[in-house]
């Protein structure tokens, strides 16, 4: 037990204790003043909210997406179930810098989306797609749902194959089913999943900066800038600290929200 | 099992010992410079003076503010020999303190250096070895670019990439765009506000320049502003592209050869710097379309010269920066396109 400890302790904890004082040191010894600067400032306000904003959508589209695919994966036969788990689980194979740039093809000016959207007559100009918001939502999206899909699959696969058909002849109504029995059983590996897939998005740095470019900055995209521009190690450690922050608080609010559904 | 591993740990122990015991007698000298064509530097310039030299020439490749921040880290210890940096950049590490004054009586081929690359930030800090012309490139077929304005002309409108803050490139635009503007302040005020007006209609601040080439193939950009050591790529593209010469006239930036301060190797930093401002390895270099020479020696095949900035007219026509305006300004710079454009 205790040299385990020790290695965590050095190995994990140090580091990050590191990491997160860094912020607070200033020369005048500790103080809050590079956190007050950070969050009065315009550009970060934006960059926070926008990486809020994207971590939430992607998480809540991939729950949405997850659960009709891994009822699906679920409820199909074990040679069915495990071609579709290797087809999910392919793309987590291909470098995402790859996965990246592809949808640079795919989103551009004269790229297949843009074609098929002109193709249909739903605009006349093709649409600006890259470097949007958009974009990046739809990389990352593409990117993470996979890690939501295989925990919400075992989590499925670990539920009692004949509860949805008593729920039905019991006359219960798919909503009902879904969230009295479906959501409470598979809780946890929702908590896994969006929890990965938040912190993921949150924390992705190739998607924004390729997809949204420095328009579309998010707190990872500005984390890299400060680093390796500002040479601003001070601020960039503000900025990880509030990405931990982020994903912890993420992961308990999922816990609590999940948790609360089951009780009611 | 034991025996074994302490066979093979001693014979470990020995090849470390001669290699390392070779190494004693070859110097080496550590050149921290852009990470651009590498390949190429060292074809045309490490290898040879490798041959000559005995010794060993090791490369610390990265960005300038990576590199910088190394050799504040390693002040009075330091691990390079020679910078390779820009001029405001190197004018920063000199009042850091962290760079010397070059004895120019030393290297026998600095009179052949245009008079701007003799001594650009002063003091002997730097001797320039290469510079670039900086301007609008563009879709001849699409438009006609005359002028910095032109960069806000509707036809342009979400037809257009500008180089982000986080590039050496920005400030250039900025300096034209307030030339264009008839603008006069150091802190770019004007620009800023004029490309925080655009900037909804521009495609993306790019940060690499890589990536212009990806834009102009996909139809994406009609225009973009860039440095004249891109041409070379984008040429490779067989589009209709063409190098403005606006009315303004043009931008450029110097890049110089600095020697660390505490450097122990520094005979060898000089020969290795009276090499690289040779006009041998100039030319190779420049044939190689690397950089444009600083030397005035070197003379180019006309499309090898049509692809590079080269030749002291051009070299004299650009409007540079003052380095310190640079770095008197930069934060002012940084701080009003994050609230004007970068929001």
């Amino acid at each position: 037990m205790m040299p385990a400890m020790v290695f965590v302790g050095i190995a994990f904890l140090l580091p990050v204790v590191i990491l997160l004082t860094e912020g607070l040191r200033t020369a005048d010894g500790w103080s809050l003043a590079r956190y007050l600067t950070f969050f009065s400032d315009g550009l970060s306000q934006e960059v926070m909210l926008r990486t809020l904003r994207l971590g939430f959508g992607v998480t809540l589209a991939s729950a949405i997406i997850g659960y009709g695919i891994a009822l699906t994966i679920a409820n199909a036969s074990a040679l069915t179930r495990s071609r579709m788990t290797a087809l999910f689980i392919l793309p987590l194979m291909i470098s995402p810098v790859a996965r990246t740039y592809a949808w640079i093809v795919l989103l551009g000016r004269t790229g297949l989306i843009n074609k098929a959207l002109i193709g249909i007559g739903l605009t006349e100009e093709p649409l600006r797609l890259l470097f949007s918001e958009t974009a990046v939502f739809i990389g990352l999206l593409q990117l993470f749902l996979p890690l939501m899909v295989l925990s919400l699959t075992s989590a499925l696969e670990n539920m009692p194959s004949d509860i949805i058909p008593a729920a039905r002849i019991l006359g219960a109504n798919w909503i009902t089913i879904f969230f009295k029995l479906i959501l409470p059983l598979t809780r946890e590996g929702l908590i896994i999943g969006g929890t990965l897939v938040f912190t993921g998005a949150v924390t992705a740095y190739i998607t924004p900066a390729v997809l949204g470019g420095s328009k579309v900055l998010m707190l990872e995209t500005l984390l890299y800038q400060r680093i390796s521009i500002a040479n601003d190690v001070a601020t960039a450690s503000v900025i990880a600290a509030i990405l931990i922050a982020m994903s912890i608080v993420t992961h308990s609010l999922i816990r609590r929200l999940t948790s609360g559904k089951r009780s009611s | 099992m034991s025996n074994k591993r302490t066979l093979s740990l001693s014979a470990s122990l020995l090849i470390g010992l001669t290699s390392s015991g070779a190494m004693a007698q070859q110097a080496t000298l550590v050149v921290s410079n852009f990470a651009i064509a590498q390949d190429l530097m060292r074809k045309d310039l490490y290898a040879p003076f490798e041959a000559k030299c005995n010794c060993k020439i090791v490369v610390d490749a990265g960005n300038a503010a990576d590199r910088l921040a190394k050799l504040e880290a390693r002040k009075g210890n330091p691990e390079a020999d020679i910078a390779v940096l820009a001029d405001f950049t190197a004018l920063e590490a000199a009042r850091k303190d962290l760079i010397e004054p070059i004895d120019t009586s030393k290297l026998s081929n600095f009179n052949k250096l245009y008079d701007f690359a003799k001594d650009p930030i002063g003091k002997n800090y730097g001797v320039g070895y290469t510079f670039y012309a900086t301007s609008i490139i563009y879709r001849k077929d699409k438009i006609e670019i005359n002028s910095w304005a032109d960069l806000w002309s509707p036809k342009l409108k979400n037809r257009l990439a500008l180089p982000n803050i986080t590039t050496t490139q920005a400030p250039l635009l900025l300096f034209m765009v307030e030339r264009a503007l008839n603008g006069t302040s150091p802190d770019f005020a004007a620009s800023i506000d004029k490309i925080g007006s655009i900037k909804g209609d521009v495609v993306t601040f790019y940060e690499r320049a890589a990536q212009l080439t990806q834009l102009f193939q996909q139809d994406e950009i009609y225009a973009t502003v860039t440095g004249r050591y891109n041409w070379p790529l984008i040429t490779k593209l067989n589009m209709p592209i063409a190098w403005a010469t606006p009315k303004e006239g043009l931008t450029g930036g110097l890049n110089v050869l600095t020697v660390v301060k505490g450097s122990k190797n520094k005979e060898l930093a000089y020969a290795l710097i009276n090499e690289w401002l040779s006009t041998e390895a100039q030319t190779r270099i420049a044939n190689d379309l690397v950089d444009s020479p600083a030397n005035r020696d070197v003379k180019l095949a006309p499309e090898i010269a049509d692809q590079l900035s080269y030749g002291e007219d051009v070299a004299k026509s650009l409007k540079v920066i003052p380095p310190e305006q640079v770095l008197a300004n930069r934060d002012a710079w940084i701080a009003g396109w994050n609230t004007k454009i970068a929001r």
